[in-house]
């Protein structure tokens, strides 16, 4: 490893560093209290009442909880996310360092190429996307002009509830641009005496990049692990604009926060709207505290 | 460098918590002396709001004890915004509301008693009028336009390709209708079809419910329909379906198609009256008709209906702002001043004096509307009455469902079954 | 680290060479990013064009090269809304450029508190900081709707901007806190025995090392706080508060698609900003660490 292994800091630091951190986090804390705990508290209430948002929240138990059960619309949901989840992340996170690394260093147009690349994030999830993406899967569209070209005449794939799904997964790839950036961030970050004293020693490149890149950079490949998928399983707004807010064609794309949101504010069942969210915040917390213990076999920090 | 940094970074933190502050010293002024504040809130496209901030503007130029603060939003945008300000008891004065949540407001008390409000003129509707205006036996919303169900078609392309509909009353139902589609997607050189698929459209699924005998809601919050009737529709669409006179869900990209990717690819299509008006102009080298839906033989009497979207009072508006309230609801539904900034396509005029007037500033279009409009307004017509609590979704469910039956994921009553199961479990759970 | 036997050894390989071979492999770098970019951008190009068609052919002429060109969806769209579309611009530049200082701010002083001070309750914050991300946004949005609409803050980009004050995008924090721990130990250590305390030591030893972090952090929040809708949306009632994406969602209704052109316009005019914004910040994500040197 590049870094050097030390002591901890002194136990008689560590009073003066409690106060230091809580003078630090004020704001955290203070957003934490006004901004984020009460409503994080109100939902999990919410989650155990009938709530139609109009009238007062009447509880009911483990009611929300049960009707998921026999919800077929819920397991839809459930097996469209999963499916996203682990099919996008790992494409867009490889595409993503994929191209970080081809940019980090070398290329004449860079800045050309970087832009080019977060174009499509920028225009981030817009109205104007739902007609883009009809315009390549749709029935006329692009791809079925290109395969018309073979003689075969496609359907539109957005329609079609075989390949709604993957349209979709293409869209979050598409927009890998901001893993990309986080990647760069990260490869900036990476101080060039190592690489210099590795050419000193004759390191090869794949040995300059097993040794000193990827370990280096894993911490940002943790992170952008984490929070992609903590994102993917919140995909809302592509489905949402893409299928017009249906999840259709027949579930295909009845992501779970569009479900979420189809219960909370189209049919007003706020309460089973906040149950399901906290299932899903289990799940992912479950997702991500296994990423956590994983991630002591492959990830090292310049701090241990 | 790391000075200049550290210093850029302070300036910047400093100007962006100067600029917050100053961003929130710019909205929600309040009304000066003497003046009334109102809040406005409706949906649409650009254009609607366009022409309605005018006429509210003029409206405050006519009575400058009264301001108007717009809220408006596209109808998507209009619903997520009201449910969040109805749950924070937060509403505009005077609000549209969307069809499917006029029951759910009014089940909680959210409009306010329109009766008494000296300001809004009720003299020019009759007693029947204002009985189909109630909603639980309370006069507490507005109707501001009627719609009522219509089969629109494409008359450049009807003369084009030598196509007329039956002209008499009689022969006008809804085989011969199919009957047409059928054959004029079977010869047509130019690759049109007879119409969209649209077995999810609710008014005209509601006129057919309603020539059976059936109708959509009861007056006591049930299901007014049966799966036979709702099967009988969708029948009458696969068959369409299957004999290739309707679009197919690839090609019309989906359930409730934009109008401007099938526009030019169709001869007919159901609608609501009052779509022709913006429907058309998105085509401005055709001219485009329209005319009651078919009857089917042995229709039930009185199965006409009308269809109002509605406005109201927030309950918890300020007592002293009721009366200017009163007179703004007056001027958008009891004048032609307003219509004639914002035009008709909120519908034709509930006010049957207004309505006539409407002609003499209607264009092609909206005469067109008017027209049917104002027969459906003079038939002979049941009560109808607006979906209970619960089923604010009902269109979803139905739409899911028509889908699925076009994919062949499901059989019609199957499918028929499954969507009225969906909708009582709505309205038992609301109870 | 020892020498291993490796294809590509740059330190025998004979000047000449070495250049003829970097420079053919450059070029077979750029056909392949190039073919690359031309299918990542195409959508864009597409709606760029579009722009320029007649509103109602957008669709129905869907090819790349218009036929007749029109500057009308530009001019129709900066006035659709009652008043000029760099209203929209102004007031969306004001909540981004908030947001940034926001986040920049209270997410960096969290971020090295939790990364490298030393308390008890470090790693429950921690995961509460993670948690607080877990949970979907509609089910919060009204709870938090109604404690800013008690404060009489509703129809004001408080509740747009104080939340970004106070720390609340974890993504931030803890993305510094990932740089953060990537900064060797030792830097802020030395500091330590200089008699620098925890204060100093951030201002003058892991802020300017956390540069990328730093950049990233803007870009993210200039961009995804100008995209940004739904809370917008509920919070800004009055068109003339309303940002860029609440304006442009104006402009078509979701019944009929009548005004693509005068989206994708505005679309289009609204992206300018963002993409300028983001081709000037990407440059810092060079001239980062690496290029000024460790100290």
């Amino acid at each position: 490893m590049a870094t050097t292994r030390s002591r901890r800091p002194r136990a008689s630091k560590l009073h003066s560093q409690g106060l230091a951190a809580h003078i630090f986090l004020i704001p955290w804390q203070l957003g934490l209290l006004l901004v984020t705990a009460i409503p994080l508290f109100a939902s999990l209430y919410l989650a155990f009442t009938d709530y139609n948002i109009l009238s007062s929240p009447e509880f009911n138990g483990l009611e929300n909880f049960r009707r998921m059960f026999s919800d077929e619309y819920f397991w839809a949901s459930v097996r469209v996310t999963l499916v996203y989840v682990f099919v996008s992340i790992p494409l867009q996170l490889a595409f993503a360092l994929l191209l970080a690394l081809i940019l980090d260093r070398g290329l004449r147009g860079l800045a050309f190429y970087r832009s080019a690349f977060y174009l499509p994030s920028l225009l981030g999830t817009s109205v104007a996307i739902a007609i883009l993406w009809r315009q390549i899967f749709g029935d006329d569209g692009l791809i079925n002009q290109a395969l018309g070209l073979f003689g075969v005449h496609g359907e539109s794939w957005l329609q079609n509830p075989a390949t709604a799904l993957s349209t979709l997964i293409v869209l979050n790839v598409w927009t890998f641009g901001s893993p990309m950036v986080i990647f760069l961030a990260g490869l900036r970050q990476i101080p060039e005496e190592l690489y210099e004293a590795a050419r000193v020693d004759g390191a090869t490149v794949v040995r300059q990049f097993t040794h000193i890149t990827v370990p280096l950079l894993t911490p940002i490949i943790f992170f952008n692990l984490i929070l992609q998928t903590i994102g993917a399983f919140q995909t809302f707004t592509q489905a949402h604009v893409v299928s017009g807010g249906t999840g259709g064609p027949a579930n295909s794309t009845l992501f779970y926060t569009l479900y979420i949101y189809q219960q909370g504010f189209a049919n007003f069942d706020m309460g089973y709207a906040s149950a399901l969210a906290w299932v899903l915040m289990i799940a992912i917390a479950v997702v991500t505290a296994i990423h956590f213990i994983l991630s002591k076999y492959w990830v090292f920090y310049g701090d241990d | 460098m790391n000075e200049v940094d550290r210093r850029g970074f302070l300036k910047l933190a400093l100007a962006g918590a100067a600029a917050a502050g100053l961003a929130g010293c710019g909205g929600g002024d309040g009304a000066a002396d003497g003046v009334t504040s109102l809040r406005y809130a409706w949906w649409g496209n650009n254009v609607r709001q366009q022409n309605y901030t005018k006429a509210l503007k003029e409206f405050a130029a006519k009575n400058p004890d009264i301001q108007v603060e717009p809220e408006f939003a596209e109808y998507e945008a209009f619903q997520e915004r009201m449910t969040t300000q109805m749950a924070a008891r937060d509403v505009a004065d005077i609000f549209w509301i969307a069809s499917a949540q006029v029951m759910t407001y009014a089940r909680n008390n959210l409009y306010r008693d329109l009766q008494g409000i000296s300001t809004l003129d009720l003299s020019a509707y009759d007693n029947a009028a204002l009985e189909s205006f109630k909603l639980d036996g309370k006069l507490n919303t507005m109707p501001f336009g009627i719609f009522v169900p219509v089969i629109r078609w494409n008359q450049t392309f009807a003369e084009e390709d030598g196509v007329e509909l039956p002209a008499g009353e009689d022969e006008w139902t809804w085989d011969a209708w199919a009957e047409l589609l059928v054959d004029y997607t079977k010869d047509n050189p130019k690759g049109r079809k007879g119409s969209p698929y649209e077995a999810d459209a609710d008014l005209p699924f509601e006129a057919w419910l309603r020539q059976r005998g059936e109708q959509l809601w009861t007056h006591d919050g049930r299901i007014g329909f049966t799966v036979d009737g709702v099967s009988s529709w969708f029948d009458w669409w696969e068959k369409l379906l299957k004999a290739g006179a309707v679009l197919t869900l690839s090609e019309q990209e989906g359930m409730s198609p934009d109008w401007t990717l099938v526009g030019d690819k169709v001869l007919g299509k159901v609608a609501n009256s009052n779509h022709i008006i913006d429907d058309a102009k998105m085509f401005p080298d055709h001219t485009f008709k329209e005319r009651a839906v078919p009857i089917a033989p042995g229709a039930q009497a009185g199965h006409k209906f009308l269809y109002y979207p509605r406005m109201a009072i927030y309950q918890g508006i300020d007592p002293d702002k009721v009366e200017a309230a009163g007179k703004l609801i007056n001027y958008n539904t009891n004048t032609v001043d307003m219509l004639k900034v914002v035009g008709l396509t909120m519908g034709a005029p509930v006010n049957p004096e207004i309505l006539k007037q409407a002609y003499d500033f209607a264009s092609e279009d909206e005469t067109e509307m008017l027209k049917v409009v104002q027969a459906d307004q003079e038939a002979e017509r049941r009560p109808r009455y607006e979906a209970p609590p619960g089923t604010n979704t009902w269109r979803t469910a139905m739409a899911r469902v028509a889908e699925e039956i076009a994919l062949g994921r499901t059989t019609v009553p199957a499918g028929s079954a499954r969507f009225i199961e969906e909708v009582q479990a709505g309205i038992d759970r609301a109870k | 680290m020892t020498t291993a036997t490796a294809p590509i050894d740059s330190t025998r390989s004979p000047a000449g060479a070495l250049t003829r071979r970097r420079r053919s492999r450059d070029l077979l770098k750029h056909l392949g990013l190039g073919v690359f970019v031309l299918l990542m951008v195409y959508p864009l190009v597409w709606m760029a064009v579009s722009a320029f068609k007649p509103g109602h052919l957008i669709l129905t002429q869907p090819g790349l090269v218009p036929r007749d060109l029109t500057f009308d969806n530009f001019v129709q769209g900066w006035n659709a809304l009652n008043r000029p579309f760099s209203v929209f611009l102004v007031n969306s530049l004001l909540v981004s450029v908030g947001s940034i200082v926001g986040n920049l701010f209270s997410c960096a002083l969290t971020a090295y508190a939790l990364a490298r001070l030393e308390f008890r309750m470090r790693k429950v914050y921690l995961a509460v900081t993670l948690a607080s991300v877990m949970l979907p946004l509609h089910v919060l949005v009204i709870p938090q709707y109604i404690f800013f609409s008690q404060l009489g803050m509703v129809n004001t980009y408080f509740p747009l901007l104080i939340p970004k004050f106070l720390a609340t995008d974890a993504f931030f924090v803890y993305l510094m806190v990932q740089f953060i721990r990537t900064i060797p130990r030792d830097l802020d250590r030395a500091a330590w025995i200089d008699g620098s305390g925890p204060f100093r030591t951030f201002w003058y030893v892991i802020l300017p090392l956390m540069r990328p972090a730093l950049v990233t952090t803007t870009i993210f929040t200039f961009i995804w706080t100008w995209n940004d809708f739904f809370v917008p949306l509920i919070y800004l009632t009055s068109p003339k508060m309303f940002t860029v994406s609440v304006a442009l969602s104006s402009m078509v209704d979701s019944q009929s698609q009548d005004g693509v052109g005068m989206l994708f316009a505005m679309s289009l005019v609204s992206l300018l900003p963002v993409l300028a914004f983001f081709a000037f910040a990407q440059k810092h994500l060079i001239r980062g660490i690496a290029t000024t040197g460790l100290k």
